[in-house]
């Protein structure tokens, strides 16, 4: 007589515990990482800002950036930057801005752009009347660790010709 | 004949909360900040801050720069405190040595081989003598790094190794080249 006895019951709670563990800790983890900023870095092996000790916040304008390879200007790029032999390095290259688009220390289609912007923006600032649309001349510079200071230099002059006269370098807070 | 009592195992749903975890993750992975931002103030050399106060008339007035080279780092403008006996003699046309050479005791080999320590112990000697100056020019040559330009204001803004925050010149101007 064969034994007839009820199956055991498969096994259908799914115990899901320690997903629930896990996923608390994240949940507490990454409200604590949470910020609104206005202003957005985008870290590429061609963008990499240097570390400072700097506590100051960023705050919006116009936002220029100066990688390896281009600069941006409010996500708009503008122009390639090329490298060229060191003189003081042989057998090493430097970046550096085309020779056809410099004209003296002015990075000619950089400076357009920038004077574009800051022609918008003053015009912004009269038609509103308001303190808080006043054109400031400030200006967002987000510059790669290895760039040269001939560079720095060219685009600051050039920003500096277009009005834009008060520097933000944007960095990295740490310890330096 | 006993009756068999129930036991009443409550079982919580975690479903909407589960739901609510993993529409959130994602949004919190989205808006979450890694890295944080800070900024660095600087004018273009025509547009500097406010000059300091006038100095004592015996006192020869500050006007601080650092000449930053592959070589280390030159102090100019405050030979008054670095040379009190008076600065070395030089040949004309030839370069002023490095007040703060590489560690390396050639040229630098990146941000660390600058003697960053010095440089501060150095313009904490400056601020001593001159407490109201707090403008600095950077005078960086041509193929120095942004990076150790950077590194540069940061030692200049404040010093921290006596364990208390202390401002020394706060306010950059970059200038062009390196003289």
């Amino acid at each position: 007589m064969a034994k007839s006895g009820r199956r055991p019951e498969a096994a259908t709670d799914l115990n899901i515990n320690s997903m629930m563990d896990m996923m608390t800790i994240i949940l507490v983890f990454l409200l604590k990482s949470y910020a609104t900023s206005d202003i957005s870095v985008k870290p590429n092996e061609s963008l990499q800002l240097p570390t400072s000790t700097s506590l100051k916040d960023p705050e919006l304008a116009v936002n220029l950036v100066a990688s390896k390879t281009v600069l941006v200007v409010d996500g708009v790029p503008v122009l390639n930057l090329t490298k060229v032999p060191d003189e003081e390095n042989p057998g090493k290259t430097i970046i550096a801005v085309p020779e056809d688009e410099l004209r003296g220390q002015v990075v000619t289609q950089l400076y357009d752009h920038l004077l574009e912007k800051a022609e918008a923006a003053k015009t912004l600032g009269e038609q509103t009347g308001s303190a808080d649309f006043e054109f400031k001349g400030e200006i967002l510079m987000q510059i790669d660790s290895d760039m040269p200071f001939s560079v720095v230099r060219q685009v600051m002059y050039t920003a500096g010709q277009a009005q834009f006269g008060k520097f933000r370098f944007i960095v990295y807070k740490g310890e330096g | 004949m006993s009756l068999r009592r129930r036991s009443k195992d409550a079982v919580l749903d975690l479903t909407p909360i589960m739901n609510l975890v993993t529409i959130l993750i994602p949004f919190l992975i989205m808006a979450a900040e890694f890295v944080q931002l800070a900024v660095i103030d600087s004018t273009l050399p025509a547009i500097g801050p406010p000059s300091a106060p006038e100095e004592e008339p015996d006192k020869p007035p500050l006007s601080l720069s650092l000449a930053i080279t592959e070589m280390g780092v030159t102090v100019l403008g405050a030979d008054a405190v670095l040379f009190p006996d008076g600065a070395p003699e030089m040949e004309e046309g030839d370069a002023r040595p490095p007040t703060i050479p590489c560690n390396s005791g050639s040229v630098c080999k990146g941000v660390n081989d600058y003697d960053w320590d010095k440089l501060a112990l150095k313009l904490g000697e400056i601020k001593d003598e001159y407490p109201d100056d707090e403008n600095v020019i950077l005078v960086p040559a041509n193929n120095i790094r942004y990076e150790i330009i950077v590194k540069t204001m940061d030692t200049s803004r404040d010093d921290k190794s006596s364990g208390t925050l202390r401002t020394l010149f706060p306010y950059v101007v970059i200038a062009g080249g390196a003289m």
